[in-house]
C-alpha cells in the first residue's frame, strides 16, 4: 500500500512542478510588469514544437532548449517593443492584442506543421525507484530541472544587482526612471525573460503532451487560475497556486473525469474572485 | 411626422435584405443566411466589447447551448405546437445564463476585464468537453443529426427569410438599446465606471445586462442554426466560433451597431471561398485582427462612413419632457463621522476621525497634504472601507454601502481633475445626471428618457451657454468648461449632500469667479450642504461660512474663517514647528 | 549674481493635463547655493520640481543647466546630466530594505560611504535589513535625504525634505546641507518649514496660485513677508 501512496504522491508532486513551470512566464510577466500576455501558451506551444523540430532532425533532445530560448528571445522582444510597450498605460487593448497575436502563433503553427498531434519520445526513458514505488525517470527530471529553475530564479531576483534594480521598477517606476534605471530596457528584458521560461517550459513538457498548434490554451487559462488563486508577485504565490489547483484538478478528475476537473478548477477560480481576489499570498 | 435619418436607413436596409435572393439565387441566399445567423451572435460581441468596454471571449458557449438546445426540441418533438414555446426557449435560457454569469463575474470593486475574458473562454473549452463527452445526450464528437426544419419553412428562400428577419430584428433590438439610457450608460461606464457608479448605478448589473443580451443574440443565432444546418457538432460551442466572432467584430467595426455584423458577413462569406484555395488565408485574417486593433477601430464599416457623421449623434426632438421632481426634504442634511479608522497597508489615512455637519451651508475642508481630505471624501462616497468607527448621514450608516448605493441617499461628489465622459456628448453627460436620481431600472430603456430636463438644467443653460450645444463631444471642451460640465452633472442630481474637491483647479480668475457664482447660487436655492476642499485661502474666505482643518488624518479645529486664521495652532501645522 | 548660475529657469508654464498650476515662474541657482521654494501647499511648488527635473512637460518657458537648454530631455537624461531628485511622495522603493535603497546605483552593496550619514542618522544605519515600506514617514525621508546627498551631483532638487522628521534631524539636514554646499553643489529645496528654510536659504522663491509673489536673497527679504504668504 505504501508504494501506492508513494506513486500518488509523486504524481501530484509532478503534475504540481509542471504547473508552475509553465505558470512561471506568466507569473514574471504578469506580476512584475503587469502584462496580461493571452499569447503565453502559444509561446509555451512554440518551445514544445522547437523540441518537436530537434527531435525529429535526430538532434540530443538538450539542443532543443537554446532552441527555443532564442525563438521566445526573438520573439518575445519583438511583440514587447511594439505590440506591448505602446499600449502599458491601457491593459484591456494589451489583452486584445495579445489575443490577436495567440491566434497569429496558432495560425502559424498550423500552418508550418498541420493540425495532427505529433507525439515525441522521452529523452530520458525508463523508470527510477523512488522509496518503495516505481516512477517514470522524465516525470522526476522534470520536477527536478523545474526545483531547480525557481530556486536559481529566485535567487538571482533577491540577491543581484540587476535582480534589485528590476524590484525597484516594479515597485515605483517614476522614481527608478529619476534614479537612472533604464526602465524601458529592463521592462523589454523582463518580458524576454518571461517569454524564455515560457518556451523552456515547452521544451520540458513537450513527451508528455499531445504536441498540437491548440494546446496552448489550456496552459493560459490554467497558469492563469494558478495566478488568480495564489497571488501575484511571489513564489511562493505561484507554488501555492500551483498546489491548489493541481491538486484539485487531480482530485476531481481522478474522481469522475477530466471534465470535472476542469469545472472545479473554474469554480475555485470564481470561489477565489470573490474571497480573495488578490490571492493567497497578495503583494 | 417627421421621419428620422435613421428609420429611413433602416427600411431601405430590410428591403435590400428581402430583396437579396432575387439578385444572388436561391442556393447563394440560402448559405448567406448561415452568415446572417452568425452576425446575429456577432452584434451580441459588439455590444459587451464595443459598446460597454469588456471582451467575451467564449460566446460559442451560448450559440452552441441554444443550438444544442433548438435541435433537440426539434427533434424531439417534430411537429407539435411546443415547439413555438421550445425553440424561443432555446434562446433564451443562454440569455439569462449569460446575465447569471455576469453577476457572479462582475463584483470586484476594481478591474474584473481580464478575469471576464478568461472565465468566458473557460467556459466555452468547458461546454466543448462537455459537448464532446455527453454522447447520449449531444450525440458526442459526431453531433446531433438529422435536425428537422422548421416547420413549414422548407425552401431555401424560407430558410434565408428566416435568418434574414432574425439579423433585422436583432439589430433593431440592439439600436433600440442603443438610444435607450441603458445604451448611453453602457458607454459611459466604458469611458470613466467610477464616475457613472457615482452617480448611483450600479454598473456590475449594467455590465451583467450586456453580458446576457449578447447571450440572448447569440442564443438566437443558435436556435436557428439547428433547423437550418441540420446538424450540431461540439464545435460551436468550443474555441474556433468564438474566435471568430471576436474577429469579425472587431474587422466589421465593434464600437458601430452593424459593424460586427457586417464584419460576420463580409469576412465569413470571404473566409469559405478562401479558406482552401489561400493557404495562408488564416494568418492573413490574425495580422489584420492585429492592426485593425492597434489602428482602425472602426473597422469596415468606419469605411462607409464619412468622418463627419461621427460626431453627428441622434439629436433628441426638440420638445423636452419634465423629469419627476426630487422630494424635497425640508431639514437639512445631517452627518457624522464618528471615530473613522482608515488604514491602507502600514499607513495611517484617517485616524479616530470625528467630525459632524448639520446645516445646509458651504463648509471648506483645508489642511497641509496628506492630511485626509480626498480620503475623508472617499469614505464618505463609498470607495474607500473603514476599519472602525462609524459614518452617518441622515441616519443611514454609509460604512457597510457600496457606492452606488450611497449616491443614490443624496450624496453627490466633483472631482478635481474633471471625471468626464470624453466621447459622449454633452447632452448625454447632463441626461445621465438627470437620470441618476429619478430613473427607475425599467425606466432605463425608454429612449424618452433622453429628452428629460429640469427647471435646474434651464437654469444652468442660461448661465453657461456652451451647455446647450447638446451633440459636442466632452473632449472638444476645454479644461474650464470640462469643470463647469461635471459641476452642473454634479448639481443636476440635487444631492443634499454635495463633495467638490478643488472645484477651481487650473481655472482662469474669470472662470473661478463664475463657479464660485454657482456654488453660492445652488447652496442658496436648493438648501444642499456642499463641503469644498481648497486649498487656495481666497476662495475659502470667499465661500466658506464654516472651515474644518485636518492634519495627519484628524480634525484639528473647526470654526469661521476668522477664527481658523487666528488660532496658533493652525498656523503652525502651514510654517512648520521647530519642536 | 556674479558666477553663471548652475540651473536657470525662465517664465515656466505647466501642469496637468490641461490646466495649468504653474503660470508663470522664474528663478534661477548659482554653485553652491540653496534656493528655498516657498508656499502653501497646492500653489505649484511639487509641480515646478517636476518640471525641472522632466517629469512633467513645459507648455512654456525654458530650463537651463550650466547654460545648456533641457528641452526634451527626459527625467533619466537630465539625471544623467548630473541632477538629482528626491520627490515628495512615494519617495523610498517601499519593497527594497534600506541598505539596497541607498546602494541601488551603486556598483557595490557596501555602505561605507555613508558613515559620516550614519554618524547623524544613527537610525539608518541600525535599519540597514529592514524593507523601507515599513520606516515611519520621517524615517523615510531621511533615507530619501541621505540617497539625495550621497549622489553627490552637481544640483539637487528636494521636495520637502524636512516633513514629519523631527527637529534635532532637521537640524542635522542642514549641517549636511551646507557640507555640501562648501563643496559647490546647488540645491532647490521646496519647503514649508520656515525655521529650516531659514537655516539653508541662499535665496527665496515664492509662489502663490502659480506665480513668483516674492524673490530675493536671504538679507532682501522679511521674515514677516514669508510668513504672510505661508500661513492660512
Amino acid at each position: 500500500m505504501g508504494s501506492v501512496f508513494v506513486a500518488q504522491a509523486l504524481n501530484a508532486l509532478f503534475g504540481i512542478a509542471a504547473l508552475a513551470i509553465v505558470a512561471l512566464g506568466l507569473a514574471v510577466t504578469l506580476g512584475l510588469l503587469g502584462v496580461l500576455n493571452l499569447a503565453h501558451g502559444e509561446v509555451v506551444m512554440i518551445g514544445a514544437y522547437c523540441a518537436y523540430v530537434v527531435q525529429a532532425q535526430g538532434l540530443p533532445y538538450v539542443a532543443a532548449i537554446p532552441l527555443a530560448i532564442a525563438v521566445c528571445a526573438v520573439l518575445g522582444w519583438t511583440v514587447e517593443r511594439w505590440l506591448v510597450r505602446p499600449l502599458y498605460q491601457r491593459p484591456f487593448d494589451t489583452l486584445i492584442v495579445t489575443w490577436g497575436l495567440s491566434l497569429l502563433l496558432r495560425k502559424c503553427a498550423e500552418a508550418m506543421f498541420g493540425l495532427g498531434y505529433k507525439s515525441l519520445n522521452e529523452p530520458v526513458s525508463g523508470t527510477l525507484e523512488v522509496l518503495g514505488a516505481t516512477y517514470p525517470r522524465y516525470r522526476l527530471l522534470l520536477v527536478l530541472v523545474a526545483v531547480v529553475v525557481l530556486t536559481a530564479l529566485v535567487f538571482w531576483y533577491r540577491t543581484s544587482r540587476t535582480g534589485t534594480r528590476i524590484q525597484a521598477m516594479v515597485g515605483n517606476p517614476e522614481l527608478a526612471s529619476a534614479m537612472g534605471i533604464p526602465v524601458s530596457r529592463y521592462a523589454s528584458a523582463t518580458f524576454v525573460a518571461g517569454t524564455c521560461l515560457a518556451g523552456l517550459a515547452g521544451v520540458l513538457i513537450a513527451p508528455l503532451v499531445p504536441v498540437q498548434p491548440f494546446m496552448g490554451l489550456d496552459h493560459i487559462l490554467m497558469s492563469f487560475f494558478v495566478l488568480v488563486v495564489g497571488g501575484l508577485g511571489s513564489v511562493a504565490g505561484l507554488v501555492t497556486g500551483s498546489t491548489v489547483i493541481g491538486g484539485a484538478n487531480s482530485v476531481v478528475s481522478a474522481l469522475s473525469d477530466s471534465t470535472g476537473g476542469y469545472f472545479c478548477v473554474l469554480a475555485l477560480a470564481i470561489l477565489f474572485l470573490w474571497l480573495k481576489p488578490r490571492g493567497l499570498h497578495a503583494r | 411626422m417627421r421621419v428620422s435619418r435613421g428609420a429611413v436607413r433602416a427600411a431601405l436596409a430590410i428591403v435590400a435584405l428581402a430583396a437579396l435572393p432575387f439578385a444572388i439565387g436561391d442556393f447563394w441566399a440560402y448559405q448567406l443566411g448561415l452568415f446572417y445567423l452568425y452576425a446575429i451572435a456577432a452584434l451580441g460581441v459588439g455590444v459587451c466589447w464595443g459598446r460597454t468596454g469588456f471582451l467575451p471571449l467564449g460566446q460559442g458557449l451560448f450559440f452552441g447551448l441554444a443550438a444544442y438546445g433548438s435541435g433537440l426540441a426539434l427533434i424531439a418533438f417534430d411537429g407539435s405546437p411546443w415547439l413555438l414555446v421550445l425553440v424561443p426557449l432555446a434562446a433564451i435560457v443562454p440569455g439569462l445564463l449569460a446575465f447569471a454569469l455576469g453577476l457572479l463575474v462582475f463584483r470586484r470593486r476594481g478591474e474584473s476585464g481580464p478575469y471576464f475574458s478568461m472565465i468566458t473562454l473557460a467556459l466555452s473549452l468547458l461546454a466543448y468537453q462537455l459537448a464532446n463527452n455527453w454522447e447520449s445526450v449531444t450525440g458526442g464528437f459526431n453531433g446531433l443529426k438529422g435536425i428537422p426544419g422548421l416547420p413549414g419553412l422548407d425552401s431555401y428562400t424560407a430558410a434565408y427569410d428566416v435568418a434574414a428577419t432574425a439579423l433585422a430584428g436583432s439589430a433593431l433590438m440592439v439600436a433600440w438599446l442603443y438610444r435607450a439610457p441603458l445604451g448611453v450608460l453602457w458607454s459611459a461606464l466604458a469611458l470613466n465606471e467610477r464616475r457613472v457608479v457615482l452617480f448611483g448605478f450600479d454598473t456590475n448589473r449594467l455590465k451583467a445586462v450586456a453580458f446576457g443580451v449578447s447571450g440572448l443574440l447569440a442564443g438566437i443565432g443558435g436556435a436557428l442554426y439547428a433547423p437550418q444546418q441540420g446538424l450540431v457538432t461540439p464545435q460551436l460551442c468550443g474555441f474556433a466560433l468564438s474566435a471568430d466572432l471576436v474577429i469579425w467584430a472587431a474587422v466589421g467595426g465593434r464600437a458601430r451597431l452593424l459593424g460586427p455584423a457586417l464584419g460576420a458577413i463580409a469576412i465569413g462569406v470571404l473566409a469559405s471561398e478562401l479558406r482552401d484555395r489561400f493557404p495562408y488565408w488564416e494568418i492573413a485574417l490574425a495580422i489584420v485582427f492585429i492592426l485593425v486593433v492597434l489602428f482602425f477601430p472602426e473597422g469596415l464599416a468606419g469605411m462607409f462612413t464619412p468622418i463627419a457623421r461621427r460626431f453627428r449623434r441622434p439629436v433628441p426632438s426638440p420638445a423636452p419632457i419634465a423629469a419627476p421632481a426630487r422630494p424635497e426634504v425640508a431639514q437639512p442634511s445631517r452627518l457624522e463621522i464618528d471615530g473613522v479608522d482608515v488604514k491602507v497597508g502600514e499607513v495611517t489615512i484617517l485616524d479616530r476621525l470625528t467630525l459632524a455637519l448639520d446645516r445646509s451651508a458651504i463648509h471648506c475642508v483645508i489642511g497641509p497634504n496628506g492630511a485626509g481630505k480626498t480620503s475623508t471624501f472617499n469614505v464618505l462616497t463609498g470607495e474607500l472601507p473603514v476599519q472602525a468607527g462609524a459614518v452617518r448621514f441622515d441616519g443611514y450608516a454609509l460604512e457597510r454601502l457600496p457606492a452606488h448605493r450611497i449616491a443614490r441617499l443624496g450624496i453627490g461628489r466633483k472631482f478635481q481633475i474633471p471625471s468626464v465622459f470624453p466621447q459622449l456628448a454633452i447632452a448625454d453627460h447632463l441626461a445621465i445626471a438627470l437620470w441618476s436620481a429619478r430613473a427607475r431600472p425599467l425606466e432605463l430603456l425608454k429612449p424618452s428618457l433622453r429628452r428629460w430636463s429640469t427647471p435646474l438644467l434651464d437654469a444652468l443653460r442660461e448661465r453657461y451657454p456652451f451647455l446647450r450645444h447638446d451633440a459636442r463631444p466632452a473632449a472638444a471642451l476645454s479644461h474650464g468648461e470640462r469643470q463647469i460640465l461635471e459641476l452642473a452633472m454634479a448639481l443636476l442630481g440635487e444631492p443634499r449632500l454635495l463633495l467638490l474637491d478643488e472645484p477651481c483647479a487650473g481655472l482662469s480668475p474669470q472662470e473661478t469667479a463664475a463657479v464660485i457664482d454657482v456654488i453660492r447660487w445652488a447652496s442658496a436655492r436648493r438648501r444642499a450642504t456642499i463641503v469644498v476642499i481648497e486649498h487656495d485661502m481666497a476662495l475659502v474666505r470667499h465661500l466658506a461660512e464654516h472651515v474644518f482643518v485636518l492634519h495627519n488624518g484628524r480634525l484639528l479645529a473647526e470654526g469661521s474663517v476668522a477664527a481658523i486664521q487666528a488660532d496658533p495652532a493652525v498656523q503652525a501645522i502651514y510654517v512648520g514647528a521647530e519642536k | 549674481m556674479t558666477t553663471a548660475p548652475r540651473l536657470a529657469f525662465e517664465r515656466l508654464v505647466g501642469g496637468y493635463g490641461e490646466a495649468d498650476v504653474v503660470r508663470d515662474v522664474s528663478g534661477a541657482v548659482a554653485p553652491g547655493e540653496v534656493l528655498c521654494v516657498i508656499g502653501r501647499n497646492g500653489v505649484g511648488k511639487s509641480t515646478l520640481l517636476k518640471m525641472l527635473f522632466g517629469l512633467l512637460g513645459c507648455r512654456a518657458g525654458r530650463v537651463s543647466f550650466e547654460g545648456r537648454a533641457l528641452d526634451g530631455l527626459d527625467a533619466t537624461a537630465r539625471r544623467a546630466l548630473g541632477i538629482s531628485y528626491c520627490p515628495q511622495e512615494r519617495l523610498v522603493f517601499d519593497d527594497l530594505t534600506v541598505r539596497d535603497n541607498l546602494t541601488l546605483m551603486r556598483p557595490a552593496r557596501s555602505v561605507d560611504a555613508f558613515a559620516p550619514y550614519f554618524e547623524r542618522f544613527p537610525v539608518l544605519g541600525r535599519r540597514l535589513a529592514q524593507l523601507a515600506g515599513t520606516l515611519s514617514g520621517g524615517e523615510k525621508k531621511m533615507l530619501s535625504f541621505v540617497r539625495g546627498l550621497s549622489e553627490r551631483q552637481p544640483l539637487a532638487l528636494l521636495d520637502e525634505p524636512s516633513e514629519g522628521v523631527q527637529w534635532e534631524n532637521i537640524v542635522h539636514m542642514a549641517e549636511l546641507l551646507d557640507a555640501a554646499r562648501g563643496d559647490g553643489r546647488a540645491f532647490v529645496v521646496v519647503e514649508q518649514n520656515l525655521a529650516f528654510a531659514e537655516r539653508i536659504a541662499d535665496r527665496y522663491l515664492v509662489i502663490e496660485q502659480g506665480r513668483v509673489a516674492l524673490a530675493g536673497r536671504r538679507d532682501e527679504v522679511d521674515r514677516d513677508r514669508l510668513l504672510a504668504h505661508l500661513q492660512v
